[in-house]
Order: C-alpha cells, then structure tokens, then sequence
C-alpha cells in the first residue's frame, strides 16, 4: 500500500504558496475553497526508489497564527512546509514565533523553510537576505521558474521512507 | 455743403428706402417676435409640431428605439445578476415548494386509489407489521436510495485509510482530506458542546458522517433517505466500526486493503 502523508502549506500572505504548488500538483478543486474554508487539498505521487508516497498537501490560506484558521487544519500533520517571500521582510519577521507555535503544535512533524520568488532578487542580494534570515532555508525557489519545487517534495518524501 | 451733410443725407434716403421696400418683412419680423416672447402664442404654435412627433414617436418607439432599448436591458441585467436572483430566489423557492408539494399529494392520493383497486398480500402485510401506510411503501419502491460511496477517515489528518464505491469518482484521498477540511471548518465555526457534523446534504445527494476516536466513517448516498432508515444506516456504520475492523485497531493505516474489501462487502453489495 502507498505511504500517504499529510503536509501543511502555511506563510504569510502572498508570498506565493499556491502559485509554487499549483504547478506540480495533482488539481481538483478551485482555489475559491481558499477563500471561503481557507484551507485547499492538493495531492502530490512522488516516486523514491521504485516506491510512491503520496503527499496530501493542505495549503492554508492567511497567517500561522490567525484566528479565523482552525487549528484542527493543522492536526495529523507529518510535515509543514513554510513559505517566506525573499523580496518582503515582513514575510520572515515571525518567522521565529510561527515556528516555536507549529512545533509544539506538531511535534516529530519535519519542518522546511521555503524562500521563494527567487526570480526577484540578484544573487547579490539572495545572498545579503539570506544572512538576515533568522532560520537556514532548507529551499530557495522561484513559482515563475519551477526551481527546486520538485526537489522539494522528494527531499519530503526521502525522509519518509527513511522513518 | 460740407461732406459730412451729404453722408447724413444719403443715409436718411437709404433709411426711407428700406422702410418702403422691407415694409412687409420688418412687420412680419415684429409679428414673430411678438409670438417668441409670449409664452402663450409660442406654445400655440409649438404645440401640434410636438404632438404630432409624439403621435409619430409612439406608433414607432420600437422600430426607432428596440434595439437600443434591448441593449440597455441586457446590459443593466447583467450587472445586476445577482441584485435580481436575490429578489427572484425567495420567491421562486417558494413557488416550487407549493408545486411539489402539491404534486406530491396529487400523487399520492392516485397511489391511494390504486393501491385499493390493486391488493397486494406482501405489502398489506409488510403495512401492518410496520406501521407503514402502503401508499409510503410504494413510493419508496419507486424512489429508492442507494449508498455510492464510503470512506474510512483518519480523523486529525485526513488521510484516506480505506473505501469502497459503487461508481467512478474523484481522486479519493483528495475527495477525504476535502471533507475533513470541510467537517473541521464546520466544527470549528459553530462550535458547540464539541459536536461532529454527521450529515452533508447536497440535492438528493447526502453524506451521512459517523465520528469516532481516531477515525470517522462517511457514507455517501443518493436518493430519498426516510429518518428511519438513516438510523438503521448509523447503527449498520457503529456495528461495523465497533466490530468488524477492531482487529485492525492501531495499524488501520496498513491494513487498507482488507478494511476496504470488508466495506464493499457491509454497504455497497449488501
């Protein structure tokens, strides 16, 4: 039987979740359930080593810590994948406290830490934002390009089967 | 004679000239004036031009002025789609309500009569030992429900542990972790005394829900469904959660496959 996990989509508005994973996953709902449940189930088959593991991807609309999200959104989960917008500060600045509050919601859940729309920065200053960043980036990637978006997943799903 | 009283002599000619030859136009200039500047004689004159025009405007309004006036029409319906559906729905709603209900009744009081004009023994009987009128019992033979699909849910998550259809339908894991989005929205919202929601009705199309510790059972039907017979169904899902699948209690996750076959076999082949 395919080993099927639950992975949560969260960061701050606009910082291009649903733009990066629209593109590599499987769609059958509109975005408007974004709007209105706030929450949307995509699915992603990445294959390891001859073996599928299906990733069942929640992405969350608003902020972490937002109120008018259910927190039960979040239960069951067994990975979170947090999305900053390199071009926008104010995307990482509780980066730290959005952290701290999915972990122990979430505890033995593997966390990545996303930076994305690569494509807006020189490499100069990709280098300058990363050295502000409180946390490593396990990914930089760039939703107008696709870069790193697969290996994203698969990293996810290596450490699954790993487990 | 100075030059200056020859000039003043030749305009006074000229102005005794004009007044002989322009006589007739200068007092039919005055006459108009006099019509322009008394709003009584105006409005004599004006008034059967305007009347006329309008006589000719209203026996040839739509030939001028239909395709514009359509236009308008389309154009202001569109942009007020949803003003004129919030007006139309109360009502319409109602109106078909009164029509079903009165169809309904028309249609079972046929029934009524037939059944009287055609005895039949099983169903007398079936009647009596019910407490069902007859004429329920044929309409329910002729509006049958059927379950079409269900899922066995991991609760928190969301992730599909098994299932059973009895039609080609979406992608099951995204149509379970969808649902529970859903049932996790509704809970949350209108969080009361820690209730589950236990039923989506969409149409004739319902999902009755069953929660229990780690996981919940849906179960997806179409047609007429009495309150009665959706007690029996909850019983059927509790018996089945409570007896058929605790052997797999703890490692649901791994034993998809069996509970699936034990679901096909308990709900859509029975």
């Amino acid at each position: 039987m395919m080993t099927s996990k639950k992975i949560i989509l969260t960061g701050s508005f606009g910082v291009g979740k649903t733009s990066i994973f629209n593109q590599f996953m499987f769609q059958k709902f509109s975005d408007k359930y974004l709007t209105t449940i706030g929450v949307k189930v995509n699915k992603k088959v990445v294959n390891i080593n001859n073996e599928d593991v299906s990733l069942l991807v929640w992405d969350i609309a608003g902020e972490v810590t937002q109120d008018k999200v259910p927190t039960s959104y979040f239960l069951g989960a067994s990975g979170i994948i947090y999305v900053i917008d390199l071009s926008r500060p104010t995307t990482f600045e509780k980066l730290e406290s959005d952290i701290t509050y999915l972990k122990k919601l979430l505890p033995g859940a593997i966390v990545k830490l996303v930076g994305n729309k690569k494509d807006l920065l020189s490499e100069e200053e990709l280098e300058e934002t990363i050295k502000v960043i409180s946390k490593p980036l396990d990914s930089v990637t760039s939703a107008k390009t696709g870069e790193n978006i697969e290996e994203l997943f698969i990293s996810l799903a290596e450490s699954y089967l790993v487990k | 004679m100075t030059s200056g009283n020859h000039i003043q002599d030749e305009e006074q000619a000229l102005e005794r000239l004009k007044s002989i030859l322009l006589r007739q136009d200068r007092a039919e200039l005055e006459e108009i004036r006099g019509i322009l500047n008394n709003k009584e004689k105006l409005s004599e004159k004006v008034k059967p031009i305007i009347l006329d025009h309008f006589i000719f405007l209203k026996e040839n309004f739509s030939q001028e002025y239909e395709s514009i006036i359509n236009d308008l029409i389309d154009k202001k319906l569109k942009q007020s789609e949803s003003d004129i559906l919030d007006i139309i729905y109360p009502s319409l709603g109602k109106m078909i309500s009164k029509y079903v209900s009165l169809q309904i009744t028309t249609l079972k009081e046929s029934i009524e009569n037939s059944v009287k004009s055609k005895f039949s023994f099983t169903r007398s009987i079936t009647s009596f030992f019910t407490g069902v009128k007859e004429s329920d019992l044929i309409l329910k033979d002729a509006v049958t429900s059927a379950i079409e699909e269900v899922y066995l849910i991991q609760k928190d998550s969301g992730l599909l542990l098994a299932s059973a259809s009895n039609q080609e339908s979406m992608d099951k894991d995204v149509v379970a972790g969808m649902l529970t989005a859903i049932k996790s929205f509704v809970e949350d919202a209108f969080n009361k005394d820690a209730q589950d929601l236990e039923t989506i009705e969409y149409g004739s199309y319902k999902i009755v829900i069953r929660s229990y510790y780690s996981f919940y059972i849906a179960v997806a039907i179409s047609g007429a469904l009495s309150t009665s017979e959706r007690g029996i169904l909850s019983e059927k899902i509790d018996s089945f959660a409570a007896n058929e699948i605790k052997i797999y209690k703890g490692k649901y996750d791994s034993a998809g496959t069996e509970i699936s076959s034990l679901l096909e076999k308990q709900f859509i082949f029975s």
